[in-house]
């Protein structure tokens, strides 16, 4: 039995990867159990300087899942480069940095700052949906995507990953975009864009108005667009939207995900990524298999 | 690995849209204090954000936790349905709670705020509290035998009359404050209750703590979720209201 997956020369003891954003820099969650468990963590989004966020609130939930809008709100490259990333090489887990920009040049600034860090991957937001300057304007055209994701490949000596969002018109073109550009692998979907009412006050419920949603309700939607990024790309994909069981992590590597990320959950169950990685490696002991060989396997209906 | 499933003993309404509810556990932690909350999953699969309730009281020796919360949506109404008997996934204690530093302390309540104070009692049962508890009307008070039970003096306020002395909360606390001298005061209650206190005993030298409430996510200061806005050094910026508090200093949040 094999649970290692491998994306650019860098090897997974499990495909369960935490999400960025709902996991901090880890340290909160290593209080529940060891990182070690665990394939690897993407930080919380980092920006060159500092970031505030959006005022509060910042989340609702939703039926089947919720709607956040924090903002980017993060301590900046450096205070993460001095503190978080020096704790982090200590743990035995491999470490993607999320980073985030408003213009081209933060994007590139970044990618080279990061060439400092133990983190061993990048991956790139261009897709936040809730700062005006969240690199969302990188994320919707190919061409956008793959300027800037060339751009931080051109810079950045770690594997780069692009992050796609869902909140496009074909995210297959925005895949090979990503793979034009030089991106080791691409991680999908990052939040769809929604909204919540208060229909009492006949506002928004979330100060930013707009907010991105996850957690169970999105999965149909992020395997439809996995499976549509598989048959697109050459590269390795790492999927995400709604993960909750052993048996969601099956499903997406089926539709071609070679890694997944666990994101909402954690929020419903401080162990959830803890928990899919142990069962998941249960099902393949019980099974006996290599679980590189899911990657793809997808029958469809005649 | 912290076994978060507790049994539930009761969960009883006891005010209009309150419920109480009794949980014991194995895991009793040993140094739980008032202030503190538990982040209570909704026993369904739709809900995927926790419920954070403060911790109303607690039983060491018993292994009790004691949960006072308002019905509000379809999650706390779930909670609100389960029984004696039932487990309930409960992940406490969370949070920044209250110590009292000095020896006269005052404690008030506003509406569902209330349900915070009988824990700082039991944490700290050597201080010499008077307690003062506002709620809108008689149906809505709560918690008044719990606290008298434990010794304590409780000052009950309606606005309008319908039980206790007519007048709003913050008025009376004032006033007992004026004449009583308190070294500490915490508070917890709506906005609307800081704001007022922090007109009352500004520059009044009596340090005033206060609890906050927030949508929250993790619950465990990763998500950054459930922010409110501090004074720290010259600036203002994000505090977490599950990691960094619930409790703050009064002067130190910008409301």
């Amino acid at each position: 039995m094999n649970t290692c997956v491998e994306i650019a020369g860098i090897k997974f003891k499990n495909p369960i990867v935490t999400a960025s954003g709902t996991f901090g820099f880890g340290e909160e969650y290593s209080h529940f159990y060891p990182l070690s468990a665990l394939g690897g963590i993407c930080t919380k989004g980092l920006t060159i300087r500092p970031k505030q966020g959006n005022p509060p609130p910042r989340a609702t939930e939703t039926y089947g899942g919720m709607l956040n809008a924090v903002g980017l709100q993060n301590p900046g490259v450096e205070h993460f480069l001095a503190t978080d990333d020096k704790r982090l090489a200590d743990e035995d887990v491999v470490v993607i940095a999320n980073v985030a920009g408003s213009t081209l040049d933060d994007y590139i600034a970044i990618g080279e700052r990061i060439n400092d860090a133990h983190a061993q991957m990048v991956e790139l937001n261009i897709s936040c949906p809730n700062v005006k300057e969240g690199g969302m304007a990188f994320g919707v055209l190919p061409s956008s995507v793959e300027k800037v994701t060339a751009a931080v490949v051109n810079v950045c000596k770690k594997p780069v990953i692009t992050k796609l969002s869902p909140n496009v018109a074909n995210i297959a073109d925005n895949a090979r975009a990503a793979e034009a550009g030089g991106a080791a692998a691409v991680s999908l979907i990052n939040t769809l864009s929604g909204m919540a009412v208060n229909y009492k006050t006949r506002r928004p419920v979330l100060a930013n108005n707009n907010g991105g949603l996850s957690g169970p309700c999105v999965k149909p939607v992020a395997l439809k667009m996995v499976w549509d990024c598989y048959n697109a790309v050459k590269i390795p994909i790492i999927g995400l939207g709604g993960i909750t069981s052993y048996t969601d992590v099956l499903e997406f590597m089926i539709c071609g995900a070679r890694a997944v990320q666990v994101g909402t959950a954690n929020f419903t169950v401080p162990t959830a990524a803890y928990d899919i990685a142990r069962d998941l490696t249960d099902y393949v002991a019980r099974q006996d298999m290599d679980i590189n060989d899911l990657v793809g396997t997808l029958i469809l209906n005649g | 690995m912290k076994d978060r499933s507790a049994v539930v003993l009761s969960n009883e309404r006891v005010a209009d849209g309150v419920m109480k509810m009794i949980l014991q556990t194995d895991d009793m932690p040993d140094d739980l204090i008032g202030g503190q909350f538990a982040h209570v999953r909704v026993p369904d699969g739709a809900h995927v954000l926790r419920r954070p309730f403060c911790i109303c009281d607690f039983d060491v020796v018993a292994k009790t936790i004691t949960l006072c919360y308002a019905v509000v949506g379809e999650g706390t109404a779930q909670i609100a349905a389960v029984r004696a008997g039932d487990r309930l996934d409960v992940l406490f204690p969370l949070g920044n709670g209250y110590r009292p530093t000095g020896k006269k302390i005052m404690l008030i309540g506003g509406g569902m705020g209330s349900a915070v104070l009988p824990a700082i009692v039991t944490a700290f049962p050597d201080r010499e509290y008077t307690i003062c508890l506002g709620f809108s009307d008689a149906s809505k008070v709560v918690l008044t035998d719990e606290l008298a039970a434990k010794g304590v003096k409780v000052v009950l306020a309606t606005d309008n009359g319908t039980a206790g002395e007519k007048g709003y909360v913050t008025d009376i606390a004032a006033e007992l404050a004026a004449k009583d001298a308190p070294d500490e005061i915490f508070c917890c209650g709506p906005e609307i209750v800081y704001k007022i206190l922090a007109h009352k005993f500004e520059g009044s030298g009596i340090p005033v703590y206060i609890s906050l409430e927030q949508r929250m996510g993790c619950g465990i200061g990763a998500c950054l979720v459930c922010n409110c806005r501090v004074r720290r050094g010259d600036g203002e910026s994000y505090a977490r209201v599950c990691k960094d508090g619930p409790v703050f200093a009064l002067g130190e949040v910008v409301l």
